[in-house]
């Protein structure tokens, strides 16, 4: 019976690698210099991260004038970048969470990726909250702190205020189920390490891991707990976000639809960019027998699905406002689709509904570069998303004398780029000083020991 | 003592003890050899050294900072305490009056004197405006010779010695001036010119009246203006005259307009207006009509005919043309007028005698002479001649004029042929300009001899005959300018202060023409104190009508197809270019086209259509006289064959505003290519036949390719969404509301339907037990003037920002003024003005969602901004529905020391990345309820007024305390016309809206003009 099964279901790894195999084909690109594509690669993205923090520099100098807003549209870029990159974090917990419980083995080649994803996408989100205040030194002042200003407190009631504990509480256990996974793999590393500062930091960094059963049993518990805390956040920060418009009175905000809406949206384009990096990362890395196209035929089912339900979400939109009665409310949706912003409105549409059907075809799910585009594309349609959302809704509200355009200035799309240029650089340096892939969690999936897989490994 | 010296103290045990490990310890913590010694000689070192040290870095001389108190301290005076001198506001030659309120030494502000007769109580915008030119760093502050500052001795001296010469050669001495309505300085001004034996004064002004002046000339004989009441004229038919917005007495007007049209004290006039243009007037008709600029005198001859031929007068017209309008628009119109003769009024605002002689004469058949319009104690608003200025530019052409006293005027930038003028001004021997700033005069003038500002010194005013008000200065002169009494007194060697001459002139001349104090001392103080007296108007003699001084006009100026009229006119914030050095006039958005910063060609939607032009394009508009280029702006309402540009732009005093506003790397200039603001349209004005002609017909009239963005503060102008766009069955937004009058008669409710209070589902959680402030806006006495603006702007330190950051919508001001076009069945467009500030919501949207608790709700119903809390994440603007908030997108620049002087001390200089926005003059309410505290009493309605609702000269605005019953705002709160913006949003606003009514029958009955032009 068991034989069966493992006949029929081919390995999540390829190539019949033997344990040792895994762990030098992991560590290999770690231990050997850099190739020159990588310097490349690093090259550009760190420029545009220079560009990026100069832009900031000068806007925080300067002030937020120095963007296109207006005292029409309060918010256009700096919101629509960190909702953007919010959402791109969301692939990662699901993977590392969602699937580990759902036992989904498969997710072992990605999820070490995909949770640094997370966590620096988290960290490209975290500066547009900061930056986008008028007077971004007294940001911390959303955070609850004891004070001596008579004790003057955060509103509670404020979404914004929601958005400082989600997206906190997000970070921090992303960063800890991530570093906790990374545990035995630091290990691994400190033991292959030939150079002393290596073996010294690796050492440091693994608490002292030594492979030893109770230290796995341990390891075990708290990464399945981790799982447990992880879960919920995938569902509530990206509902909390959906917060910021939700509760508001603008018509095209002011939706109850938009906390399942945007969680959908936000692992519809987490997924895509965890293929975009993953299709990079296999093909520079080598690890096409690690990245199989079956994981890649199975991250595309997750981002069909989830086009399905943005797309219904887009349509129930439009239903709500029909239903709604309020002409201001109909307006707003005839306005996005038809209106001055139409082309990003049917940018959104196009990309995110109309491209991912692509990817019920089979032949299209295994076409690496045509899985590529698609998640690209799927990309640029999440950010237009955002974009019009916040856009639209703002520049032509209840007041006609109100109503007024926006463009960006030269400084708003430089911050947008700086914002790549952050999350693309700590993804190659972490390409470079860690394991792509869990190299622990990967051996386990491995077919050795299991019953008619001796004979391949002799 | 020996006991206590016998114990043994330790710090801890160890140390009792003396453990070796402990020893250690405390031989690291504490240095060998115990506790330093400070010994008396090092004390003395020390205390040498510190004292040296004190000494020498006390040798240089700190800046010395005089804290001097007055030697006699005046009794009112308390720092931090407001009070209010009455004064004349020296805005213009209406004469409103002023109080001016001073703080700490300074005027911070003006206020509309509520008591005087003339203005009762409002200002406009240029007179809320005029405390900037007080604090203008630019303005000149000593006198000049030649391009160089010289001294007061110097230029009297050399001045005197000329004019002995002139007046022993017998040389011609001419002084031109503005109007000037100060008897003190026009007796002054002619003792000055009796001292030679040609000297002549002429007065003129930029913006003539001169023909109203002259057709009353010629029909009675009496060369003034008699004072128009609009209060008491049931019918008022305006042809062209914009005496709402900017013709001779708007505040005065508005005031007399509105209490014409009030629905509580069922009073409503029935206003109609033919213009060629869209004015500020034409915008609050109950009927208008676009004609075309020629043909005004032609309609205006139509009307004469049927007046007369009720009144059984024969009136010659012989072979009229045949109007554009309606034969029963005209019908109709004349049996309205002729229903309300003696209560009617009809007025004419064109340059053009033979149309103001036709004006006087349906006003005499109609009977409205000694009802309507008032010869006995007429307006002296209005003195200027043109006939004179003609022969004066003929005199100077010829060379004969050897001294030129020009005052008030600015005839080089505000004349045509102003290049011409300027080089024959230079070869004027004797040339004395009394310009407060180098203007485009002064500048070719041998002496410069600056006034100071109105709020400096002494000086009078008889606006309207009978009517005398008393100027006062507010302050200590800024600089070393003297006023024009006194420079005259100077050169006649009778040194005295401006005060002296005043009085002198009051006690010989207008104390005697008054009865009711006996003692002239205790008339100056009463005058002084009320700013105003009211004095007998010495007689006029009018003659009876001279029916023979009317000529009809028989034929239209036609205008072939595709040509077009050129219509000048001034701009409510620019006037004819004396506010050109104030930028928050030039930041003021136009009440109609709502744009800033520019004059601009406005043509008809239709004529724009045909031509393929588009707001933005540059267009060049040639005369015979001149060319401009200029910015194209589409205006609804305006006649089809007309263009109009606004005068009083490109003033070189604007090019100072060339990098106003935040510099930063994508920000642009303020000013056009030719570094000032606009461009001048005086050049196409015309000076003949004795007088000034405003329009011309156009050449040419091509695009230039260029574009130029406006600085429009609103780009969507109807109430109704694009038809594209538009869900099915929904009509425009109900955000304001108008109807009409027969409407109303039959339910006062009328118009509000939609906004029908319901039953509220949750409970009122935090009730107001004091006051809740609340104002209530009537829509339909708002005539959009904008005087609320600035008075708000000057109240509450609302930076001005420039051009730049108008284009990106990011304007300031708190209160703005939504204009809405929409258009009748007819065609025919309409404007309604909706006021909006914040609402000061109950349920405010923008109070829950900052994180910091920036903006919270008092127990008097205010919404707040905490400045110092305020982070700036601006969710709260993006939360408002009405997008009152106002966000600091930079340090807006308050580098101008002397301009700061106008700041007030009362209300915060907002910074960087804050958010603002109306507070209802928290600061006043504030003030209100101290003294009311401190006198033990509540706060009485009325005791708190905001800077808009005091400037307001329609007294549109109400506010007061809600939850009084008997406040006004509550009962008008209580008018069935009220209603609230977007209150369906459950937001609950605290101002209320009072409709828009028209007077008309039904909608339908406005579209009797088809056929109007086109």
């Amino acid at each position: 019976m068991a034989e069966a099964a493992i006949a029929l279901r081919p390995p999540l790894i390829e190539g019949n690698k033997s344990i040792a195999q895994v762990t030098h084909d992991v560590c290999a690109p770690m231990e050997a210099r850099p190739t020159v594509l990588w310097w490349a690669a690093l090259l550009v993205s760190f420029s545009l991260l220079v560009l990026g923090a100069v832009a900031i520099a000068y806007q925080v100098a300067v002030g937020v004038g120095t963007w296109g807003l207006n005292r029409t549209v309060g918010w256009a870029f700096d919101i629509t970048n960190f909702v953007f990159w919010i959402g791109i974090g969301h692939a990662g917990t699901l993977i590392s969470a969602i699937l580990f419980l759902f036992r989904q083995r498969w997710r072992t080649s990605v999820n070490r990726a995909a949770e640094a994803m997370t966590i620096f996408a988290v960290m490209c989100a975290g500066i547009f909250p900061v930056i986008h205040t008028g007077r971004p030194w007294f940001a911390y002042w959303m955070f609850p702190y004891p004070n001596t200003r008579g004790s003057l407190w955060v509103n509670f009631r404020s979404p914004l205020v929601w958005d400082f504990f989600a997206i906190s509480t997000y970070f921090t256990v992303s960063a800890m189920f991530w570093f906790v996974g990374l545990l035995p793999d630091l290990a691994t590393i400190r033991d292959r390490a030939t150079a002393t500062w290596r073996r010294q930091l690796a050492g440091v960094l693994s608490l002292g891991w030594n492979g030893s059963y109770r230290a796995w049993q341990r390891y075990e518990v708290v990464y399945l707990m981790l799982a447990g805390l992880g879960t919920p956040l995938v569902i509530s920060v990206h509902t909390i976000v959906s917060w910021d418009f939700a509760t508001a009175v603008l018509p095209g905000w002011h939706a109850t639809i938009f906390p399942p809406y945007f969680v959908a949206g936000a692992i519809f384009s987490g997924m895509a960019m965890v293929l975009t990096l993953m299709i990079i990362a296999r093909r520079l890395m080598h690890l096409q027998q690690y990245i199989t196209l079956r994981h890649i035929d199975r991250m595309c089912k997750l981002v069909i699905t989830t086009s399905g339900i943005v797309g219904l979400a887009y349509g129930t939109e439009f239903f709500t406002a029909l239903y709604s009665g309020s002409s201001y409310e109909q307006f707003v949706f005839l306005n996005r689709a038809l209106g001055p912003l139409f082309w990003g409105y049917w940018t959104m549409v196009g990309c995110n509904v109309f491209v991912p059907q692509l990817l019920w075809f089979r032949r299209v799910r295994a076409n690496v570069p045509a899985v590529f585009l698609i998640c690209v594309l799927v990309n640029v349609g999440m950010w237009f998303e955002r974009f019009i959302i916040i856009v639209t809704s703002l520049s032509r509200d209840f007041l006609p004398a109100n109503w007024f355009h926006y463009a960006p200035t030269r400084v708003e799309v430089a911050t947008l780029l700086g914002s790549f240029g952050l999350f693309f650089t700590l993804f190659l340096l972490f390409c470079r000083f860690v394991p792509v892939i869990a190299v622990a969690e990967v051996k386990g999936v491995l077919n050795i020991g299991k019953p008619g897989q001796e004979a391949a490994h002799e | 003592m020996s006991q206590r010296r016998t114990k043994k103290h330790g710090k801890s045990f160890e140390e009792r003890d003396a453990t070796p490990d402990a020893l250690k310890v405390l031989a690291a913590e504490f240095p060998k050899g115990g506790p330093r010694q400070f010994r008396r000689r090092d004390f003395l070192k020390a205390a040498g050294f510190s004292v040296g040290a004190a000494f020498a870095t006390a040798c240089s001389r700190a800046p010395v900072q005089r804290a001097v108190p007055l030697l006699t301290q005046p009794e009112e005076i308390v720092p931090g305490r407001s009070l209010f001198y009455a004064s004349t506001c020296g805005g213009c030659s209406a004469g409103c009056g002023v109080l001016a309120k001073v703080r700490d030494g300074r005027p911070i502000k003006l206020e509309g004197n509520l008591e005087h007769p003339v203005s009762r109580g409002g200002l406009c915008a240029t007179g809320q405006a005029s405390i900037l030119g007080l604090y203008d760093s630019e303005r000149l502050q000593r006198p000049w010779k030649d391009g160089k500052v010289t001294s007061w001795v110097e230029a009297d001296r050399e001045i005197t010695a000329e004019l002995q010469t002139i007046g022993r050669d017998h040389g011609a001495v001419r002084f031109l001036s503005g109007t000037v309505t100060s008897p003190t300085t026009l007796a002054a001004i002619r003792d000055f010119l009796k001292g030679f034996s040609d000297a002549r004064h002429v007065i003129y002004e930029p913006l003539s009246n001169s023909a109203v002046l002259d057709a009353h000339q010629k029909a009675h004989g009496v060369r003034v203006l008699p004072r128009l009441r609009f209060d008491r004229a049931e019918v008022i038919v305006s042809f062209d005259a914009d005496f709402l917005g900017t013709w001779i007495s708007p505040v005065e007007y508005t005031a007399d307009y509105r209490a014409g049209r009030n629905l509580e004290a069922k009073r409503v006039s029935y206003h109609v207006q033919l213009e060629p243009r869209m004015s500020v007037t034409g915008s609050k008709a109950d009927q208008r009509f676009a004609v075309a600029p020629g043909e005004l005198g032609l309609l205006l001859t139509h009307l004469a005919q049927r007046i007369a031929h009720k009144a059984g007068v024969p009136f010659a017209a012989g072979e009229v043309d045949t109007p554009s309008l309606k034969v029963a628009v005209l019908d109709d119109l004349a049996e309205r007028l002729w229903q309300a003769r003696g209560r009617s009024l009809v007025v004419c605002g064109t340059n053009e005698v033979q149309q103001q002689a036709l004006t006087n004469y349906v006003n005499h058949l109609l009977g409205n002479y000694g009802s309507t319009l008032d010869l006995e104690a007429p307006s002296r608003q209005v003195q200027g001649s043109d006939r004179e200025l003609e022969m004066l530019l003929g005199e100077l052409r010829s060379g004969v004029v050897r001294a030129l006293f020009i005052h008030g005027v600015n005839p080089v930038f505000d004349l045509p042929g102003g290049e011409e003028l300027r080089s024959t001004l230079r070869k004027v021997p004797l040339l004395v300009s009394f310009a407060q700033r180098m203007d485009e005069t002064a500048s070719v003038a041998s002496y410069v001899l600056p006034e100071p500002h109105y709020l400096e010194t002494w000086t009078d005013g008889e606006a309207v005959t009978g009517v005398v008000s008393l100027s006062q200065p507010a302050v200590h002169r800024l600089g070393k300018t003297r006023s024009l009494l006194e420079t005259i007194a100077a050169w006649s060697g009778k040194l005295k202060p401006a005060y002296d001459i005043v009085r002198e002139s009051w006690k010989a001349n207008i104390f005697p023409r008054q009865k009711k104090e006996p003692d002239f001392e205790a008339f100056w103080e009463r005058t002084l104190h009320d700013g105003y007296a009211e004095v007998a108007a010495a007689a006029i003699r009018s003659q009876p009508f001279a029916a023979h001084s009317v000529q009809p006009i028989l034929h239209a100026q036609g205008l072939d197809a595709n040509s077009f009229g050129l219509v000048l006119y001034s701009s409510v914030a620019m006037l004819d270019g004396r506010n050109a050095y104030n930028a928050w006039l030039h930041e003021l958005p136009d009440p109609i086209t709502k744009v800033t910063w520019d004059n601009c060609v406005s043509l008809a939607p239709s004529a724009a259509q045909r031509l393929g032009i588009s707001d933005g394009d540059v267009l060049r508009v040639e005369t015979t006289a001149a060319a401009i280029e200029l910015p194209a702006c589409i205006q609804p309402g305006q006649h089809d064959q007309t263009l109009a540009v606004a005068l009083g732009y490109g003033s070189r005093l604007s090019a100072r505003f060339a990098n106003v506003g935040p510099q930063w790397i994508d920000a642009r200039l303020s000013v056009g290519d030719k570094g000032v603001v606009g461009a001048n349209a005086a050049p196409f004005l015309s000076l003949r036949d004795g007088g000034l002609h405003y329009g011309t017909a156009v050449v040419r009239l091509r695009r230039t390719g260029k574009q130029r963005q406006l600085a429009c503060t609103q780009t969507h102008n109807t109430l109704t969404v694009p038809n594209k766009l538009a869900p099915k069955g929904s009509g425009p937004r109900p955000v304001l509301e108008e109807t009409t009058l027969a409407a109303y008669l039959q339910d006062p409710h009328s118009g509000v339907e939609d906004h029908a209070e319901k039953e509220d589902l949750w409970p009122t959680d935090h009730p107001y037990l004091g006051p809740r402030w609340g104002m209530v806006i009537d829509q339909n006495a708002c005539t959009g003037c904008s005087s609320c603006v600035i008075a708000c702007q000057v109240e509450n330190n609302i930076p001005v920002v420039g051009r730049d950051e108008i284009r990106r919508n990011r304007e300031m001001h708190w209160l703005r003024i939504d204009r809405y076009y929409s258009e009748t069945a007819s065609g025919q467009i309409e404007v309604a003005y909706e006021p909006l500030m914040c609402q000061q919501c109950e349920n405010a949207p923008c109070e829950t969602v900052c994180p910091v608790l920036a903006t919270v709700h008092s127990e008097d119903g205010l919404n707040q901004q905490v400045y110092n809390r305020c982070i700036g994440t601006r969710y709260c603007a993006n939360n408002c529905p009405y997008k009152a908030r106002r966000f600091n997108w930079f340090n807006y620049a308050h580098d101008d020391q002397l301009q700061n002087l106008v700041l007030n001390p009362d209300v915060a200089v907002r910074s960087r990345g804050v958010m603002e926005k109306c507070t209802f003059c928290v600061q006043r309410i504030q003030e209100a309820k101290i003294e009311a505290k401190r006198r033990g009493e509540k706060v009485s309605d009325g005791a708190v007024e905001t800077a808009c609702q005091q400037s307001c000269p329609a007294h549109a605005i109400s506010f007061g305390d809600l939850n009084d019953p008997n406040s006004q705002a509550s009962q008008m709160m209580a008018n069935p016309r009220r209603y609230r913006v977007l209150e369906e949003l459950n937001v609950r606003p605290a101002v209320g809206y009072l409709t828009v009514v028209r007077n008309r029958a039904q909608e339908g009955m406005e579209g009797s003009i088809e056929e109007h032009h086109g």
